[in-house]
């Protein structure tokens, strides 16, 4: 069966048929097309067996969108076939996250939309997908991807308010109480929903300058018996 | 809203009689000379590939990739650019 090159003509039109590969005339140079073609339908037929359980062990919850997506990596292994699965099978669960993000936050997703497009500009693609990841890698997903660990050095720092970054929907408000107002009313008049990465920064920039204001108070509380005794 | 190139415009304005196969749209400098080290040498050499393949475009595709290593936009330009001469004058 391997040996498609020593089929005759005829046995490999009788092999395209019997897999529904549509095909033309089997001519000279056609005919590599067309054993290339068989071959991939053949090593796809096997996949079944091997393929979906590692990736259900990865995906818990839709495992079904998952095991459609490899089974079109072998047909249609564009780029380096290795490279092919993991980055086909981050798409779906990028995809799947905007399904599984609606439930806990039904009215996130439109409001996201419409994000997207106000903030063109400054943030076109990589800052939604950055934010996206943000919000679900801290609800549903907890043992976070590396690519998402890493995106989020700049986070790191107010540990204390991880919170805020990472799930801005309500909790910012609270937490920040001077630019509390400002905030609020930021979010109300933008988005209302989620809150895009500039307003993230801009809170925290307010809130870093919050707790530098507070900090240098407590210096200059230190150094006054220093100025007493001068 | 399709975007048709210059070079596609010229060419699907007329016959393409001898035409070499980097008049064809998507085919450039570097494809053209994988195409023509396989022997396919004129844009009508490409053509009857295209008829042969009864005109369909995953598999004309697949082949355009297999022979002189086009990526996405390139297949679909020359696969565009081939159908739209065949409408008009085959």
């Amino acid at each position: 069966m391997a040996a498609l090159r020593n089929k005759s003509d005829q046995e490999i039109k009788d092999l395209l048929n019997e897999y529904g590969i549509k095909h033309g005339p089997l001519v000279d140079t056609t005919r590599p097309l067309y054993e290339k073609k068989l071959k991939e339908a053949m090593a796809k037929a096997k996949v079944p067996v091997t393929k979906p359980s590692p990736d259900r062990t990865f995906y818990r919850e839709d495992q079904e969108e998952v095991t459609y997506v490899t089974y079109q990596t072998p047909v249609r292994s564009e780029g380096p076939s290795g490279d092919g699965k993991p980055y086909m099978r981050s798409r779906p669960e990028y995809s799947e996250r905007d399904r599984v993000d609606d439930k806990p936050y039904s009215r996130s997703r439109p409001e996201y939309s419409e994000r997207d497009r106000v903030d063109d500009k400054p943030y076109s693609r990589s800052r939604p997908e950055y934010s996206e990841r943000d919000r679900v890698d801290d609800k549903l997903y907890s043992r976070s991807r590396p690519e998402y660990s890493s995106g989020r050095p700049y986070v790191d720092e107010p540990h204390v308010y991880n919170t805020l970054s990472s799930s801005s929907y309500s909790k910012p408000t609270p937490v920040v109480k001077s630019g509390g107002g400002v905030v609020k009313k930021e979010n109300t008049t933008s988005s209302g929903r989620l809150i895009p990465l500039w307003i993230q920064f801009l809170v925290f920039l307010i809130l870093a300058g919050f707790l530098y204001f507070i900090f240098t108070n407590m210096e200059s509380a230190e150094s006054s018996p220093f100025n007493r005794i001068q | 809203m399709s975007s048709t190139s210059q070079k596609h415009k010229e060419f699907v304005a007329e016959p393409m009689g001898e035409k070499l196969v980097n008049a064809l749209a998507g085919i450039g400098e570097v494809l053209g000379k994988r195409l023509e080290e396989k022997g396919f040498d004129k844009a009508y050499v490409v053509l009857g590939q295209f008829l042969v393949l009864k005109k369909d475009e995953e598999l004309f595709r697949d082949w355009l990739k297999d022979t002189c290593g086009a990526n996405v936009k390139q297949q679909g330009d020359c696969y565009g650019c081939l159908r739209e001469w065949c409408d008009s004058f085959l």
